[in-house]
């Protein structure tokens, strides 16, 4: 027997609950249950059978938590452990057709960007474990809550083992887990992976979670597993308040949604499975009809791709100086910025390309993923031309991502396509291959017709392959603009997929170009354009969109539109109205637009270390004061340095366009020592710094001691500000101190944090302690000028 | 029964800003309220406390039915007279940091605002957790909160603690091998039940291990704790 023999069943049985079965039989709360495998392997033989006997069909080894961080405890390896409790499940199972399962549950520890475990470190974690495991007839991943750390897990079974693999997640009464993941982004994203059963665990009691496979079962073609709680526990008793009997008959309510798979999670036992098998007998299993929504994802933002879709094209280096110097110095704060700004601007995809010449690609395509991914939820799209970039890219993507590009050339097809259909994704078809971009519109839709094909052929759904027609621009080949559309129309009416076009490339090289820009945006939607890439901060574009959205009736009663543009009028009043508002007034009163407008003025007149050291740093300096007097707060003050942050961006661009030299007033490394992920106070003392014209390498947070060495000597820095939030992390304080020392790196330090005193600084061997933001400024004009 | 928060307590994130006695500007009172906002919808808090029986030794406290034993003199006084104790975890979710987080990507003193609102907000909970747990405890007398890392309670026994409470797979709460809590805005507590007055212990700056750096004092203020 194997699980896809078990498959052909009507209805498969799993166990109940481990943990709940050792307490009973006496393990205490906080001991580590993996253990008993090698202490007590009778315990667990003695158990499995006891489910075997009720009728499961599947039993979960006790390695729930085995792995390398939670056996710690216990002194016993993974090695040891796992290929125990598989020996114990496989003893229990004998003679009986049941097979057994290697049960992983989380790693305990949370991933990036909330935690401090890296993606990469998570798949190590897990690929020990299945490989200690691979035994096992299949592999459960349970209780998942972060979609990321599951992917991790997804990625080192299928590329460890062959094993069949079973994925359920564990949600709470609001559809979420968590972390938020909701029930489609899991959906959406295994499924791609290829997993061969996903569902829902623990949590709650069959009951409460009917609304949570109603929704999984809309989402997947996949067998559903349904393994809830015996109810909700009481704090006190610890009793679960769902009885056997209540638990088979909400189980049978499941049934209708189409759910295959069924067992019990914490406070079941043997009688609930016993139960559920006689409520299933000569029960068979339900088929439900369905298409399957064609949508792309983050953990927790679901895009239907049923309506136009905006998908911001900013974060791209073309043409772009500020952007293109944003890579070059390894400035993720500007990525961020713009990522933030398109958002906000109405853009519900990002298209995310940081290919420049002299630069690593694929290093900086991961890193601004993951950072992106940590304050937008927006789904992303990748584009880039370099294989190696594109699939470590889909590999630390969260989520169902689009890729941007394949095109109709053999080469892009053989290695682009297997990629998509590897991790899951969606791709863009661009309608061009050998011979160039044809100029007919049948041409490009047969390129089209032949990208669709392949895509088929390697197993990809038609639903997952998107087209872009190719715009071209109108001042060099007005002729082809129509035969754009008309392949667009094509496209979506004789293939029916979806269609993708970058808009601004239309008015190169006209006058107006936004008014061009705008007009056959409109034009193409009315062809059928879902997906349009374009500067969503331009408002007559993404108004073209939304515009066009209430006037196709698919913004039904306007209500997208209204809530957007209601009101515009009032705020466009306010803000343009105070003409006697000078710099100083608007750094004090937080007024931003007005300050960039101010700067970008002052700077047609004077240079731009002038407007530095006449305008901006004056202000500062009365704003650090008035904070030292007590006059002003912490808020006001950060309030006033990011005012001047957006002067300086202003300043900044001036300086790239006339290529003058920087006004950096030297180089900073700020970072937040090992262990430690408080870094708010890193990242105030980070925007003050900057504000003075000193140049910020900001390092992060949980920043290895060696990297911050390593960093110091490349970018010959010699000013390092530390910081620490916690007791327990000060020593990664004073190692990072002591190996700067013992490396002999020409550089002074400072440190601050809430624990850290002025004695203790000193002790460690800093140079400096700064007590707040305003004195790290200080220190900086001592040490740098 | 879960928690909702349908405000935050402005005042107390105020005084977490360094305000003291002084009021914020308009500027930032118009900052706070908009983070507020953000802050309620991104925040989801989560609680769970279990109560057990307790054996009092010489310089702990066992916490029966578990591995954990709370060490020192100072969580000895804490829970003296009391048969049992409840062991609480809190936090409002990792959408309080992913808020913080966005908000430095973009807007600093925004970022600064709402990790004040946010820690504000955990105290919150953890008044509402107090009180359905006196509801709940069918005990007359219960002690204020007492956290590891207070007095000469070692904050390493974080891990086991939230272990115990099984916080993980409860309310998605864990600790980093340095003790620290993710999501960060979270707090771990100890109350002592009891059927008979409790005296009321030593409170404040005296227990604090932060006293002598302590920027509120500093300034001649206090935390509140």
């Amino acid at each position: 027997m194997d699980f896809k023999e078990i498959l052909k069943k009507e209805y498969i049985v799993l166990d109940g609950a481990m943990g709940t079965m050792l307490q009973a039989s006496g393990l205490k709360m906080g001991e580590t249950p993996e253990a008993l495998n090698i202490q007590n392997p009778q315990l667990l033989v003695d158990i499995h059978k006891k489910y075997i006997e009720a009728g499961s069909d599947i039993v979960y080894a006790n390695t729930f938590g085995a792995n390398r961080f939670k056996l710690q405890k216990c002194g016993y390896k993974v090695e040891e452990i796992i290929p125990a409790a598989i020996t114990n499940a496989r003893k229990a199972c004998e003679g009986t057709k049941t097979l057994v399962a290697l049960d992983i549950g989380p790693i305990g520890q949370l991933l990036e960007p909330t935690g401090t475990l890296t993606f990469e470190e998570a798949y190590d974690v897990f690929k020990q474990q299945v490989i200690a495991g691979k035994n096992a007839d299949l592999i459960v991943f349970e209780t998942m809550t972060d979609l990321y750390e599951l992917k991790a897990a997804v990625l080192a079974a299928r590329e460890n083992t062959d094993l069949p693999i079973i994925c359920t997640m564990t949600f709470e009464e609001n559809m979420r887990t968590f972390t938020g993941v909701s029930v489609s982004s899991m959906a959406l994203t295994l499924e791609g992976l290829g997993i061969d059963a996903i569902g829902v665990n623990c949590s709650l009691g069959p009951k409460e979670l009917y609304p949570v496979v109603e929704e999984m079962c809309k989402w997947t073609n996949l067998p559903v597993v349904v393994k809830p709680n015996a109810g909700l526990p009481d704090p006190v008793t610890n009793e679960y308040n769902c009885s056997p009997e209540e638990f088979a008959q909400y189980a049978e309510k499941l049934l209708p949604l189409g759910v295959k798979i069924l067992g019990g999670c914490c406070g079941t036992d043997p009688d609930y499975i016993r139960a559920l098998c006689s409520m299933l007998e000569n029960k068979t299993h339900i088929k439900v009809d369905k298409t399957i929504h064609c949508a792309v994802c983050s953990p927790t933002a679901t895009v239907v791709i049923d309506r136009p879709r905006i998908i911001g094209e900013r974060i791209n280096p073309t043409g772009k100086k500020r952007f293109k110097e944003a890579l070059a110095s390894n400035d993720i704060g500007y990525i961020l910025g713009q990522a933030i700004e398109q958002v906000h601007a109405g853009a519900e995809l990002l298209d995310v390309n940081v290919g420049m010449p002299g630069i690593d690609e694929k290093a900086m395509m991961i890193k601004v993923l993951k950072q992106i991914q940590g304050v937008v939820n927006v789904p992303l799209q990748i584009d880039t031309t370099m294989p190696e970039v594109l699939e470590a890219a889909l590999r630390v993507y969260n989520g169902k991502p689009i890729v941007n590009s394949v095109n109709g050339e053999e080469k892009s097809l053989s290695t682009v396509l297997p990629l998509v259909k590897n991790y899951g994704a969606c791709v863009v078809g661009l309608t061009l291959d050998e011979n160039g971009i044809p100029k007919k519109a049948e041409e490009r839709f047969a390129i089209a017709q032949r990208i669709l094909d392949r895509a088929l052929k390697i197993g990809i759904k038609k639903e997952n392959v998107f087209i872009d027609c190719l715009t071209l621009t109108a001042s060099a080949e007005q002729e082809g603009v129509l035969e754009t559309l008309k392949a667009v129309e094509m496209v979506k009416t004789k293939l029916g997929l979806r269609t993708v076009l970058g808009v601004s490339n239309i008015s190169f090289g006209l006058p107006n170009r936004e008014l061009v820009n705008s007009t056959f945006l409109t034009m193409a939607l009315t062809k059928g354009l879902d997906l349009p890439i374009i500067n969503p901060n331009v408002a007559s574009m993404t108004g073209a969109v939304r515009a066009y959205k209430l006037l196709s009736n698919i913004d039904v009663n306007s209500v997208e539109f209204i809530s957007n543009y209601n009101g515009v009028q009032n705020t466009a009043a306010t803000s343009g109205s105070n003409s006697a508002v000078d710099l100083p007034y608007a750094l004090e009163n937080g007024l931003k637009d007005e300050a960039a407008s101010l700067t970008a003025k002052l700077l047609e007149e004077h240079e731009p270390m002038y407007v530095v050291n006449e305008m901006l740093i004056p202000s500062l300096d009365k704003a650090g004061a008035e904070f030292e007097a007590g006059k002003i707060f912490l808020p006001q003050l950060i309030q006033t340095a990011g005012v001047a942050q957006v002067c300086f961006e202003e300043i900044k661009k001036k300086i790239l366009s006339t290529g003058e030299k920087t006004v950096s007033k030297g180089k900073i490394i700020l970072a937040t020592v090992k262990g430690d992920i408080h870094d708010i106070g890193k990242n105030i003392v980070k925007v003050l710094l900057e504000n003075y014209g000193y140049e910020v390498i900001d390092l992060g947070r949980d920043v290895d001691c060696q990297l911050i060495v390593d960093e110091t000597i490349r970018n010959d820095v010699h000013l390092v500000g530390l910081s620490a939030l916690m007791t327990t992390t000060l020593v990664s304080m004073e190692n990072t101190i002591k190996l700067l020392r013992q490396n002999n790196v020409d550089c002074k330090i400072m440190v601050g944090g809430a624990v850290v005193t002025d004695d203790y600084a000193m002790q460690i061997g800093a140079d400096y302690y700064a007590k707040d933001a305003k004195e790290s400024v200080d220190i900086a004009k001592r040490v740098l000028g | 029964m879960s928690i909702t928060l349908t405000e935050i307590n402005k005042s107390e994130a105020i005084r977490f800003m360094g305000y003291g006695k002084s009021k914020p500007d308009e500027v930032t009172l118009r900052n706070i309220n908009e983070c507020e906002k953000a802050l309620l919808e991104a925040i989801k808090p989560e609680y769970v406390y279990r109560v057990f029986n307790i054996s009092h030794a010489e310089n702990s406290v066992k916490i029966l039915g578990t591995s954990l034993e709370l060490t020192g003199k100072d969580i000895c006084k804490h829970l003296k007279g009391c048969d049992k104790a409840a062991l609480l975890a809190v936090t409002v979710s990792g959408g309080a940091d992913r808020l913080i987080r966005y908000y430095s990507a973009c807007d600093m003193a925004k970022s600064v605002i709402a990790d004040c609102l946010a820690s504000a907000a955990v105290e919150q909970v953890c008044n509402e957790v107090d009180k359905i747990i006196k509801l709940n405890s069918g005990y007359k007398y219960q002690t204020w909160r007492f956290s590891p890392g207070y007095g000469d309670l070692p904050v390493e026994v974080q891990k086991d603690f939230l272990e115990v409470l099984n916080a993980g797979k409860r309310i998605g709460l864990s600790a980093l091998e340095n003790c620290m809590m993710v999501p960060t805005k979270s707090v771990t507590a100890v109350i002592g039940l009891s059927n008979n007055e409790i005296s009321k212990g030593m409170r404040g700056c005296v227990c604090c291990n932060m006293r002598d750096r302590c920027a509120y004092r500093i300034r001649g203020e206090h935390c509140g704790f």
